[in-house]
């Protein structure tokens, strides 16, 4: 019937209009439980951004879901233009059974345009599962009251990198408080600490654990969730602690050699075998790479470790977390299988054992992990006396980029003033059109 | 375009003729060294990289090889092919790449030809509407493509790949060979004309034959071009099975690091094949361009 | 130079008052022409008319916005930034540039017996992904003179370390210089090309007349290249509007804003989903290409007659 619609352009435009308020043939309805699911056909589609040692984990995921249930799952990895790819297959109408979605505001721009299945027109109740995870962390996968997203996998971003070798031999304590940490660098003639700038995201994990550190939790949702605005003198305040570190004096080639060094590379610096720099900063899958692909040599707990990110003030240490949800584009049968098998301590204690993730899951024992450097993590962060999610990921898709904002205004403290304001004109622009 | 000979001249005669031809030169050779050396460091520094194990990319920079201090390791390339399903991208991409690339070829002479030598209305404004269609961002076609492409059955298919390769290198193609058909000799299209060839029949024995080296150096252009592509792939292409070789160094790399080791030996396994068309198609690359911009 | 294309031209430059050779055009021009139309109005003309359409979604306000309210795509502080003027110094620099080191390399290897070889590494970098040039140019512009190529000659000068890619002061020439180094080839190609076309007997006869090198050079050669220069400049200003890999997978703009340019912005709001808004940039990139296109258009009309 639509065969020639491509020759009758306001056809066309309509349909896609339709297409993009959302596929409601396959959305079941909404809100219809799990009774009514289609029957699936043995065979369900997923989409990652995972390749490398994660791919070939969540791979072990799959092999043991096909093995427990019969369903295979095709997987597929697309890493660069995912955003790109994954938006045009979906509102062109031929979305995954099940995508794992990068930052958070990206899933809310599909949930809002309805095209994401709830969890529960797949037949799984949130009340059912709350008790499996940690307080809050269903939340960030919920739009608007709905639960659509849980999250599966997670690492902490509050892992500072050292060496515990160095720091026995000049005799220095692990760092107890932010004061402690900034004075690490006293301890070295060159610049100790190394920074992957040029990748934006580094800049803000560093904003993030120092302002939720600093300013609370509570100050830390309401700037994450567009009720403070970012020219606030709160986030200045968190800039100038940031530059105690970030600097010329603490940076392997000072600022602009930091902005021009990419995360990997940093990692390389720190504990590549001629090392240039002792310190660094960012979340737990520093490890895995380190040790993978930079030194294979890394004894863990001599030459390798981490340390808490520590306290700046009486707000203590409440821990940043960073991590991936997962969405059902499509309700049958297989994809509530497939959905119910990745929140369940058997899927995650598979994915554990891998050693590339940590798992949200209560259930999944920390003895299941590798080795220390993750079970550490997930005891920290199972330990945590708050839990936040990575504050940028929250922000609406669309927004600038926070990290690089925080280039501006690291590199050229006069200019703070006149990036913060861009920024937020960006964050409202983004917030406006997340909402409309 | 008629004057082949090189400005090199006609050969020295004598040694001293030869020498001083030489010493005249020099500031050229050594113009030329340098830039040639310019062009060619990045892309040396790749193939070494490529060779070298992980950890040594991270700690120096790949000349260090030069100072004996080199782990060769074919680890790289082994991980690269070795990877699930490389052989089948392999040949993905030439299943995806030579039909794309003859299709567009075949399309865009007819309309050259057409644009060029059959007189019809509102010609140039066509012909305009055409080329501004270079302009259009691939990003913005794609939502409406695939709504429409699945409605006609031809969406995850390898002919909608190639359909949707062979519109997106059109306007270029169209552009270039319509400006090269339109110096060709009209004496002799008009005699064929007298002689009572078809329309059809001057473009195949006299159009075709005579703009070879435009055909082939567009070729190329189109073979790049759609070999280097991941976009278009990625949205249109069979899945799973139909990836070309592009996509599949997706599956290799991690969320958070960057693989250098991994991309450089990607980077020239996938770099491998366009080497060879471009070296045994040159000689008609370096003519066929000629023909769009000079008379 | 040969009189063939004169006549061609001539009758091409009159347009319709052209004695019909080929008669009968209607059902030849159908079949020549339709199946580029056809795959043209699909796959291009038909998603320009929506994203055109998307972009007056909500009226004009995302133009609005884009034009007044976004200080990513365009700042009128003093000094203007903002995407939209890198996209300017990379029309002037990449295009100034590429023109140069063609119009050097196309007049010197003439000359040499190594032309072809020259010309085959100019062109070289052509051939490799936009994906691969973030790893070449990552050992090039490295930010010390352990990784970093550059960095490493001029620490033998006791220069720098110079941070390529992270200062904002250096990063666009950096870009621009790898652009040049991506592309300068396409003009090598076309102006060698050209400079075949001039004959011989002019370039001797000059020299005989005692004419210098760099008077040839002047006198000569630029003034019969001009042709060529200018369907280049058309097709890298083309390239600079469009341009988005290069720019993407080294810098993704960065630091701060410093090297955004437009097709960046337009990818970043298509990937956020804000399709209407990126539609809008897309226009606004058209609309920069359109006097472009005439220009272009003019100069070919013009270069018929010409000829």
């Amino acid at each position: 019937m639509r065969k020639f619609k491509w020759m009758a352009p306001a056809m066309v435009a309509a349909l896609v209009l339709a297409a993009c308020s959302g596929n409601s043939e396959e959305s079941g309805g909404g809100g219809g439980g799990g009774g009514d699911l289609a029957e699936g056909d043995g065979e369900i589609s997923v989409t990652s951004l995972w390749g490398g040692a994660e791919g070939e984990a969540f791979q072990a995921v799959l092999d043991a879901f096909e093995e427990k249930t019969g369903i295979h799952a095709e997987y597929e990895t697309v890493r660069d233009d995912y955003a790109t790819v994954l938006s045009t297959r979906v509102t062109g109408g031929d979305p995954p059974d099940i995508a794992i979605m990068p930052g958070i505001g990206f899933m809310r721009s599909f949930a809002r345009d309805d095209l994401l299945i709830p969890l529960e027109d797949l037949g799984i109740a949130r009340a059912d599962i709350e008790d499996r995870f940690a307080p809050g962390i269903l939340d960030i996968g919920t739009v608007d009251d709905v639960l659509y997203a849980p999250m599966v996998k997670f690492n902490s971003k509050s892992t500072v990198w050292y060496h515990p070798n160095d720091f026995a031999d000049r005799g220095i304590e692990v760092p107890e408080t932010w004061d402690d940490m900034v004075a690490l660098q006293d301890n070295y003639d060159e610049p100790a600490w190394a920074c992957g700038c040029a990748d934006t995201w580094n800049l803000t994990d560093w904003f993030e654990s120092i302002y939720i550190r600093q300013h609370g939790v509570e100050m830390y949702d309401q700037l994450f969730g567009g009720e403070l605005p970012f020219t606030d003198q709160s986030v200045k305040d968190s800039i100038a602690e940031m530059a105690k570190i970030l600097n010329d004096e603490s940076l392997v080639g000072g600022i602009t050699g930091a902005f021009g060094t990419t995360f990997t590379d940093a990692i390389g610096q720190t504990f590549a075998a001629d090392n240039q720099a002792w310190l660094f900063y960012e979340g737990g899958f520093v490890g895995g790479i380190a040790l993978g692909q930079v030194n294979e040599d890394l004894v863990i707990g001599e030459d390798i470790g981490w340390f808490d990110f520590p306290p700046i003030n009486d707000n203590g240490s409440p821990v940043t977390i960073g991590g991936d949800v997962i969405a059902a584009f499509v309700a049958d049968s297989d994809v509530a299988e497939f959905m119910e098998y990745l929140i369940s301590v058997e899927g995650g204690t598979v994915w554990a054992e891998q050693g590339t993730i940590i798992s949200p899951i209560i259930g999944v024992d920390s003895s299941v992990y590798p080795n220390e450097l993750i079970s550490q993590e997930a005891e920290q962060v199972a330990n945590a006396e708050a839990v936040r999610f990575d504050g940028s990921d929250l922000l609406p898709a669309g927004s600038p980029d926070l990290g690089a904002t925080l280039q501006t205004a690291i590199s050229n403290p006069d200019g703070i003033d006149q990036a913060l304001e861009e920024f937020q004109t960006g964050v409202e622009n983004a917030f406006a059109d997340a909402e409309g | 375009m008629t004057t082949m000979e090189t400005a090199v001249g006609r050969p020295a005669r004598t040694m001293s003729e030869r020498l001083s031809r030489f010493v005249a030169k020099a500031p050229i050779h050594v113009a030329l060294i340098i830039i040639g050396a310019i062009w060619l460091l990045p892309t040396i520094g790749l193939f070494i990289t490529s060779f070298r194990p992980s950890s040594e990319i991270l700690s120096s920079g790949w000349w260090e090889v030069f100072t004996g201090r080199w782990n060769f390791t074919l680890e790289n390339y082994e991980t690269v092919i070795n990877s699930q399903g490389m052989g089948q991208a392999f040949i993905n991409s030439i299943v995806i790449t030579l039909p794309s690339t003859l299709l567009t070829l075949l399309v865009a002479a007819l309309a050259a030809y057409g644009f060029a030598w059959v007189d019809f209305p509102y010609r140039d404004t066509v012909f305009l509407v055409v080329v501004g269609l270079l302009l259009v961002p691939i990003q913005m076609t794609l939502i409406p493509l695939v709504g429409l492409l699945r409605d006609i059955g031809l969406y995850s298919t390898m002919p909608g790949v190639w359909l949707a390769h062979t519109a997106y290198g059109l306007p270029f193609g169209i552009f270039l060979l319509r400006n090269f058909f339109i110096t060709l000799p009209r004496d002799l299209i008009e005699a064929a004309r007298i002689d009572g060839a078809s329309t059809w029949k001057i473009f195949r024995t006299i159009v075709v034959p005579l703009s070879v080296p435009a055909l082939a150096s567009f070729a190329i252009f189109q073979f790049l071009w759609v070999w280097n592509d991941l976009l278009v792939a990625l949205v249109f292409a069979p899945r799973p099975g139909g990836l070309p070789m592009t996509t599949q160094v997706n599956s290799l790399l991690g969320t958070f690091g960057t693989e250098w080791h991994l991309l450089a030996a990607a980077s020239f396994l996938i770099m491998l094949v366009p080497l060879i068309v471009f070296f045994s198609l040159q000689r008609y690359f370096v003519q066929g361009l000629l023909a769009g911009s000079v008379k | 130079m040969s009189t063939a294309p004169a006549a061609a031209s001539t009758s091409e430059a009159t347009g319709s008052k052209t004695p019909r050779i080929l008669q009968g055009w209607n059902a030849a021009a159908l079949v020549f022409i339709a199946p580029a139309v056809l795959l043209l109005a699909v796959f291009l003309i038909y998603p320009a008319i929506q994203t055109i359409v998307l972009s007056f979604d909500g009226g004009l306000s995302n133009y609005q916005r884009l034009l007044t309210n976004d200080p990513r795509f365009l700042n009128l502080t003093f000094p203007p930034r903002g995407a939209i003027v890198n996209n300017v110094l990379w029309l002037v620099f990449y295009t100034g540039g590429c023109i140069v080191i063609g119009l050097i390399v196309a007049v010197m290897a003439t000359r040499v017996r190594y032309e072809r070889i020259v010309k085959a590494i100019v062109f070289l970098p052509m051939a490799i992904a936009a994906t691969a040039l973030a790893v070449i140019w990552r050992f090039v512009y490295f930010p010390n003179e352990r990784s970093g190529l550059l960095n490493a000659i001029l620490g033998i000068f006791d220069i720098g370390p110079i941070s390529w890619l992270g200062d904002a002061n250096w990063v666009n020439f950096a870009l621009i210089v790898a652009g040049i180094w991506g592309s300068a080839g396409f003009a090598v190609v076309i102006l060698s090309a050209a400079l075949k076309g001039i004959s011989t007997e002019i370039l001797e006869a000059a020299r005989v007349d005692g004419a210098s090198e760099s008077q040839i050079f002047r006198r000569i050669i630029v003034p019969m290249l001009s042709l060529p220069i200018s369907v280049i400049a058309v097709t890298l200003t083309i390239n600079v509007v469009k341009l988005f890999d290069l720019v993407y997978v080294m810098t993704s703009g960065g630091p701060g804003n410093a090297s955004s340019v437009i097709a960046v912005q337009m990818y970043e709001q298509f990937s956020a989903r804000n399709f209407e808004y990126s539609a809008a940039v897309a226009v606004v990139m058209l609309l920069i290409l359109v006097p472009v296109m005439v220009f272009n258009v003019r100069r070919f009309r013009s270069e018929r007659v010409v000829a």
